[in-house]
């Protein structure tokens, strides 16, 4: 999903970095709010970055003869909701940026807009619609979390058609020829990424279910059922 | 049942496996190539211009070898997969001093 540094022209990267800062700031200011509010927090919050730092360093081999990343980004839209989710996000990609030519700083902005914010928020909606349902617990996550993969996917190729619409058909045609590139090669790595995170928020929840209901991730009647105690 | 989502992980890691295994048996000329020059690439084509025009805006610096990129990527990901290890056998130290709930 990264833009490479140099293919985006300079008003699109500061369209994408306007949008991108105050959603970081937001971020911040949930982040201590959160980490204030309780400090068992910490070790979630380190856990569901740690993830993203995990699968998004993954380049995985696709249907479409290329490579991809998953993100990694569903279990934290889930725990701490999608302002915070961005600012690890921008940790990870300024890391991609700075060491691995991936992305780059002047596309930070526009990476962090689908990476972090667009992706995280549409996967954060999925579970927030799923959560109170009968819905089964689990299958909320691998839903968030594979739904939050390819938003992210859709964005970057919205972002790109966007600042390079096709002479013939415009920004539809141009977003049809990215969305090929981006999102049919993201599908069968989102159906995975929504299965590997659902079986660690399966271990999160049985090693810590007091911290997923002090926060309210899910309500008590899940946690107990997905623990096998109800 | 148990480990079911354990085992639902496995037969996916296994269907993916088998879809790489698919894919490179009816597309010989792959490069599986990432996703990112993939599309730059295009951007290239619709714009009608040559790849090497396109310059970073921000230098950059570039791993000097794709080993040296797999390195660093290699590093991330170890980086993650501490802290998560860290953490996970924390919470599992504190439940066990608990006893069993």
């Amino acid at each position: 999903m990264h833009i490479m540094e140099g293919f985006l022209p300079l008003e699109w990267c500061l369209v994408w970095w306007a949008v991108a800062i105050p959603f970081l700031c937001w971020g911040v200011y949930r982040l201590r709010r959160v980490l204030d509010a309780d400090r068992e927090a910490l070790p979630l919050l380190g856990v569901t970055g740690a993830f993203i730092f995990i699968l998004s360093s993954l380049k995985l081999p696709s249907v479409t003869g290329s490579c991809s990343h998953p993100t990694g980004t569903g279990l934290s839209a889930i725990c701490f909701g999608p302002a915070i989710t961005s600012v690890v996000c921008m940790v990870v990609l300024l890391f991609q940026s700075l060491f691995l030519a991936h992305g780059g700083l002047s596309v930070l902005g526009a990476n962090i807009v689908s990476m972090g914010i667009v992706g995280p928020a549409v996967g954060y909606l999925v579970y927030r619609a799923l959560r109170d349902t009968r819905v089964n617990l689990f299958f909320t996550v691998f839903l968030a979390c594979a739904v939050a993969d390819l938003v992210t996917y859709l964005t970057t190729s919205l972002e790109l058609a966007l600042a390079y619409p096709a002479e013939v058909g415009g920004v539809a045609a141009s977003f049809g020829v990215f969305f090929i590139i981006f999102a049919i090669t993201q599908v069968p790595l989102a159906i995975i990424e929504g299965i590997v995170l659902a079986l660690v928020f399966k271990y999160i929840i049985q090693l810590k279910p007091e911290i997923i209901s002090r926060l309210r991730i899910f309500p008590d009647g899940a946690i107990r059922a997905a623990r096998g105690e109800g | 049942m148990r480990y079911r989502l354990e085992i639902l992980a496995l037969v996916a890691v296994l269907a993916f496996i088998l879809l790489f295994l698919y894919t490179t048996a009816v597309m010989p000329g792959a490069e599986f190539a990432g996703s990112d020059s993939v599309g730059s690439g295009q951007i290239a084509s619709l714009t009608g211009r040559e790849m090497e025009s396109f310059t970073p805006l921000v230098p950059q610096w570039e791993p000097p070898s794709g080993e040296i990129e797999a390195a660093l990527f290699a590093l991330q990901a170890a980086c993650g997969g501490v802290v998560a290890g860290y953490i996970f056998g924390r919470w599992k130290g504190e439940s066990e001093r608990k006893g069993p709930d």
